[in-house]
């Protein structure tokens, strides 16, 4: 090749792949995966990434995000937000004086509003002594690790539009999602496995809220930065597998082909397209490789298992808590758990008891890992659902098949590892648990302490589109100072 | 764009090509259009605002403007720090100076005046020139140096043409036609014939789904089927029967206010009910009327204005002379078209969900039939005449049983939503976009304050007048949008590159002209031809010697313009998702080319819906000769894409697309590798190499090889796969079980009597095939 197709060709290929740069030679590098390919995590010291952001806007305290997204919006009244007044005034009307002008989703069509008391216990925890359900005792016993916010805020209501907002920052579609933005920003520090992967499971046999694929597109950004769905029946990933009657080796023959032949033929046509695509190719061969053995928990000792309490491939919330450290110890950016089913409009009671029972340990199990394992201290855990519950109850409040209804305008989350400050309870809401007082949190604020605490200043993560610079947080966004560690 | 191109305008700074890009992309943010967010009570986006103190026409050192913007005093200088701008280039202020210093003069946005046809420039060498585009493409060339690629070859050309326009692959009988037609014309020929298959419309169907949101699908939460499939086969229709672009506007945007709509425009007007709607327990009427309202003002003004109005629900545009109120005017249009909000209260939670109002009407198969039935009971009547005579009981009996057939035939129709107008919801512009919040002003319908607004006296305006509006030949965007994205689908970018935002924001067109020439020639042909022709635009396009060229870049223009925004070349890109799959289905022969009709299902990975519900729902991949049919009747299921459409860029269809990306990922490797859909398409091509090709392994593998790449191979390439093959022979023939197990993918019938292991080594050869860079893209 001579120097002026080496340059047109460098040229064009910045056209093609942003900041991408490959390498002709044997070792497969993925413009997927690592936006900047060569500059590698291995060699990335404190400051630097591999994605668009680079230098990075503040040194990082985290490098990776775990989301325990507890979707359908669990009570904080039943989890972490206290509310004794709540409780002292039970069956009681609740005061216009909260409700008036407020959206309400399933309660448009109740005739009256009326308080419903918290339906379990609080106990003190840990050094720090937060206050915890009883319905929690494994996530009671890393108190002195979580800040729990009680002061979130959203925008919308229902279900399918609130986890858009949550995810996107707004509850229009075709935005990136959290996972998206931060891979696309950091690139991944994994050579064979997606920046970005998805896991989603269910707890008992209710029919829970659905989840929607658009909670992990990547909107405009380029679509190798989608998260990547696994799955723990079938195929771990779509089409992983050899097709029926092909094993690795004869794979390995037509994947060495098609490369040959892409070679050749770029060759005639110098198009640095192709040159990525047989990069791509050797890639999806590690990955066929790479994705099976991530998924192989054997090689787990039986304390581990027991500890998160994964009894086997079962797409349960502890066995996909296990996929996540895994995944986590292997380089992956973003790892989004979406545990479905907290959706409590009626039998709130019974129903946020037995998802507890399902996430409870695990959760716990996952950050006590982490710790043992050092990894806590660079790993962010986000916990927490798209929303939270009223304090009115919806139905009859002397009925056990009493439930709280959608609410956005105070609820809780709590955070761990990767900078947070640990052992406190950041915010509060009135004293019947209906709006965030003082210290509120939006979920724009939310986004923006992620982004800082991974080096990222919310406000320079931007990408045109349409002739607009969008970013996460929208045109607001906060980085809450006071839960920094 | 490199500054060498810049090298012409070395002259005069104008105001819409060199400065308003600067200042608004750096000064419009907080100087600009939107009242609430100025800073310092200073607007740049105007004459009047400008000259009140920043700016002295003809005095540049004077004007604070530029002491602003050259200052070394990060205090001082603009735009500051904290708006994370970056400061002016040199050249930059070199030009903001020149152009004060020349009298400030200012020009209001260039796609918002009316398009004046230029002439087409005389050029001194127009000896490859075929049509004005051409003229107009060299004279730039020319003002670079720059020669225009050669002709393509012809396979290369016959290949290029045949997925552009029908998006699907030449056979190599039809490729060997081409060659052997020794017309000077020939090539004309050959846009002529691809134009006049039905093909045509399948694959312009494609592009406007993108735009307009189709999907099969509500969106939003539950994301139930929605019933809509005569839609689709309107707009297949309409393209292949070269409906004019403004009656096809007129019909979607307004059909029911036609007088005495035919079934197809009523059919047509489904464009205003294809939006995200959501079933969800507990969605308030309200928030969903105002998110409704957004969408479809969303929709509206990308598909037709190529602006973006998003932002405009809140506030106003911040770049673009687009204000709130214009926002909630446009919505206004739109306020008959439903009553609801949510569907929760009026549907339930089925597969198919309603979603009145819908009427029942033909697809495209069975208004064929309609209209044969009507042609032949037509005939009849009028052979029956008044004279009853002879045979007239036969005859009459004969009728009666056609119109039998034609009433029983509408048991085939189907439900599918449309628009009826009711009376209009009071609209209010929303403070900040809160739907909760009804102290706004009430407003009318009426187009954005920049245009001239609706006369319509005292009647209020309709989407009838609105689509009128678009249409009327007056208006400066649609044309030009509709000639931009048309150029994008041909030479692979923009003339101007932002397909959907030809607003300040947009890029200057990098040959104005020319894009303004053919916005003309496409409302008011110079032919004298009715406007609004879409083949005849495509025509023009395709049949330009630029369309012609060879793709091979070539060293010395790739330095002087490596984006090819000089069109010396043809682009080459991949296939989009559809013509991948559509390509595989076709050169195996499994391809079923039956057009119109109800979605199909392709196979889909088990469990791939499971995080849906309400309801929960199974996938029955469909297993007769709708597995084979083209991807643009596949089931669009917008939450859950398919992931080899998702792996190839197709978007979900929630907002509108005008541009797809192309990525080049592992997920697209493992689909062309894995997925049984490509699998079972190399085993049958595998069988009709066996079957149909004569003479040895290389002649055989010359044979697929032409099949799938249209061209020659050569002997290395040969070479290649020929390894392959007595590799896998000889593996296969050890073992029949892996052999029979890779021949019996998918639901196609199997051949008798074809070796299995000679089968499987085949069926290996066609996966390659199948998988490379070059079978994939359009060159």
């Amino acid at each position: 090749m001579n120097r002026f197709f080496a340059n047109a060709e460098r040229l064009a290929r910045r056209t093609f792949l942003g900041q991408a740069s490959l390498g002709l030679g044997s070792i497969a590098l993925t413009g997927m995966l690592q936006p900047k390919l060569w500059a590698g995590a291995a060699n990335a010291s404190l400051g630097t990434s591999n994605g668009a952001v680079e230098p990075l806007h503040f040194a990082p305290k985290a490098k990776r995000v775990i989301f325990l997204c507890m979707a359908g919006g669990p009570s904080q009244l039943e989890l972490f937000d206290e509310k004794p007044k709540l409780a002292d005034m039970h069956g009681q009307a609740m005061p216009e004086s909260y409700t008036a002008g407020m959206p309400i989703a399933q309660l448009q069509n109740q005739k009256e509003l009326r308080c419903y008391g918290p339906q379990v216990k609080f106990a003190s925890h840990g050094q720090s002594g937060q206050r915890i359900s009883e319905l929690l005792p494994h996530i009671g016993g890393i108190a002195d690790d979580i800040c729990i916010i009680r002061s979130l805020q959203t925008e919308q209501i229902n279900h399918d539009p609130a986890h858009t907002f949550m995810n996107t920052g707004t509850s229009i579609s075709g935005r990136p999602s959290m996972g998206a933005w931060v891979t696309y920003g950091l690139g991944s520090e994994s050579a064979d496995l997606p920046g970005f992967v998805v896991l989603v499971s269910r707890a008992g046999t209710r029919s829970p809220q659905p989840i929607s694929s658009r909670q992990w597109h990547s909107g405009f950004l380029p679509s190798r930065f989608q998260g990547v769905p696994f799955h723990s029946t079938g195929d771990p990933v779509h089409y992983i597998g050899n097709p029926p009657g092909v094993d690795r080796t004869r794979q390995e023959d037509v994947i060495n082909t098609v490369n040959a032949l892409n070679r050749l033929h770029d060759a005639e046509v110098h198009n640095p397209e192709i040159t990525t695509r047989i990069a791509q190719y050797e890639l999806a061969f590690r990955m066929q490789m790479s994705v099976p053995e991530l998924v192989k928990i054997a090689d787990e000792p039986q304390s581990v298992l027991d500890s998160y309490g994964v009894k086997g491939a079962d797409g349960s919330f502890g066995y996909n808590c296990l996929i996540a450290r895994r995944l986590a110890e292997r380089g992956v950016r973003f790892i989004h758990l979406y545990h479905r089913d907290w959706d409590h409009h009626n039998r709130i009671n019974k129903h946020t008891r037995e998802l507890c029972e399902s996430a409870d340990k695990a959760s716990a199990a996952l950050i006590k890992d982490l710790k043992q394992r050092g990894m806590l201290d660079d790993t962010l855990i986000v916990w927490g659902g798209e929303f939270g519950r009223t304090p009115m109850a919806q139905g009859d409040v002397n009925s056990p098949e009493a439930g709280r209804d959608h609410h956005i305008k105070g609820f809780s989350m709590w955070l761990a590892g990767g900078g947070i400050k640990p052992g406190m309870t950041y915010g509060t809401t009135d004293e019947l648990g209906y709006s965030a007082q003082e210290n509120k949190v939006h979920v724009h604020d939310l986004h923006a302490t992620m982004l800082y605490l991974l080096g990222i200043d919310h406000t320079r993560l931007t990408v045109r589109y349409q002739g607009r610079d969008f970013r996460l947080t929208d045109v607001a966004g906060h980085v809450v100072q006071d839960i920094l560690a | 764009m490199s500054n060498s191109l810049r090298a012409e305008e070395a002259t005069a700074p104008r105001f819409n090509r060199d400065i308003r890009p600067i200042l608004s992309d750096r000064c419009f943010p907080c100087h600009g259009h939107d009242a609430g967010n100025r800073k310092a009570e200073l607007r740049l986006d105007t004459l009047e605002g400008a000259t009140e103190w920043a700016v002295v026409p003809g005095d540049a050192e004077n004007s604070e403007v530029i002491l602003r913007v050259s200052s070394d005093d990060p205090e001082y200088r603009m735009p500051p720090a904290s708006s994370h701008r970056p400061p002016l280039a040199p050249q930059q202020i070199e030009l903001l100076r020149r152009w004060i210093d020349a009298g400030a003069e200012y020009e209001p946005h260039w796609s918002y005046i009316r398009p004046e046809k230029p002439e087409p420039p005389q050029i001194n060498d127009d000896a490859s020139a075929r049509n004005a585009i051409d003229r107009f493409l060299i004279e730039k060339q020319q003002q670079h140096n720059i020669q225009p690629a050669a002709e393509a070859d012809r396979v290369t050309l016959a290949r290029r043409l045949y997925f552009d326009l029908t998006g699907l692959p030449p056979t190599p009988a039809e490729i060997d036609e081409f060659l052997a037609d020794k017309r000077p014309d020939a090539y004309e020929h050959l846009v002529d014939k691809l134009l006049a298959s039905p093909a045509y419309g399948e694959r312009m169907a494609s592009w406007w789904f993108d735009l307009v949101r189709f999907a099969d699908t509500v969106g939003y939460h539950g994301d139930q089927d929605h019933r809509i499939a005569p839609y689709r086969d309107y707009v297949i229709k309409s393209f292949n029967d070269n409906l004019s672009f403004d009656k096809f506007t007129i019909e979607q945007l307004a059909g029911d206010l036609l007088e005495n709509p035919t079934m197809w425009q009523l059919v047509a007007t489904g464009y205003n009910r294809i939006l995200q709607t959501t079933h969800e327990g507990g969605a308030q009427d309200g928030e969903y009327r105002a998110k409704h309202l957004s969408d479809r003002v969303r929709n509206f003004s990308e598909v037709w204005l190529a602006a973006s109005m998003g932002c405009a629900e809140c506030h106003d545009h911040k770049f673009d002379p687009i204000t709130q109120r214009d926002f909630y005017r446009l919505g206004a249009f739109f306020a008959d078209v439903d009553h609801y909000g949510s569907f929760e209260k009026i549907a339930t939670n089925s597969l198919p969900t309603e979603r009145p109002p819908e009427i029942l009407a033909w697809t495209l198969p069975v208004f064929e039939k309609a209209e044969k039935l009507d042609k032949k009971i037509a005939e009849l009547e009028s052979a029956l005449g008044d004279h009853f005579k002879g045979d007239w009981e036969k005859k009459r009996d004969e009728l009666i049983s056609l119109k039998r057939e034609r009433i029983e035939l509408e048991r085939e129709f189907v439900p599918t939503m449309i628009t009826r107008a009711t009376t209009p919801r009071e609209i209010r512009i929303l403070p900040r976009g809160n739907w909760m919040d009804q102290s706004g002003e009430v407003v009318q319908p009426q187009v954005p304050h920049i245009f001239e607004p609706l006369a319509g006296g005292d009647r209020r305006p309709t989407r009838l007048d609105l689509a009128r509006w678009l249409v009327d030949g007056n208006n400066p965007l649609t044309a030009r949008v509709v000639v931009n994205r048309l150029w994008h689908r041909y030479f692979g970018i923009g003339l101007s590159k932002g397909l959907l935002d030809l607003g300040s924001q947009g890029e200057w067109p990098q040959n104005p002209d020319l894009l303004d020439w053919l916005a003309v020639e496409f409302v008011a042909p110079a032919s004298g031809y009715p406007g609004w022709d879409v083949k005849r635009m495509v025509r023009l396009m395709v049949t330009s010697s630029a369309y012609r060229q060879s793709s091979l870049p070539r060293p010395h223009v790739e330095a002087i313009d490596p984006d090819n925004r000089l069109v010396a070349r043809q682009s080459r890109f991949r296939l989009e998702a559809e013509q991948i799959r559509d390509n595989a289905l076709a050169v195996s022969g499994l391809l079923v080319r039956k057009i119109g009709g109800e979605f199909v299902q392709p196979y889909q990975p088990a469990k791939y819906y499971m995080h849906l519900n309400f309801p929960e729902r199974d996938y029955f991949p469909s297993n007769d000769e709708n597995q084979f049919r083209r991807a643009l009747y596949v089931h669009w299921q917008r939450q859950y894409l398919h992931p080899w459409l998702l792996a190839f860029d197709a978007p979900t269809r929630e907002e509108c697309t005008a541009q797809r990306n192309t990525s080049n990922t592992p997920s697209a490797a493992l689909v062309l590798l894995n997925d049984p859909s490509f699998v079972e398409a190399a085993r049958a091509l595998a069988a009709r190499v066996l079957a149909e090709a004569q003479g040895d392994d290389q002649a055989r593998l010359r044979w697929a090889w032409r099949v799938v790449l249209a061209r020659e191979a050569r002997s290395e390439e040969i070479d290649l796969l020929a390894k392959l093959l007595i590799k896998h022979r000889a593996y296969f023939s050890t073992d029949n079980s892996a052999a029979e197990a890779l021949t019996s993918v998918g639901i196609s019938k199997r051949p008798e009597n074809l070796p299995a292991a000679e089968w499987a080594a085949w069926t290996s050869v066609c996966r390659a095939l199948f998988n490379l860079n070059e079978t994939i893209s359009r060159n």
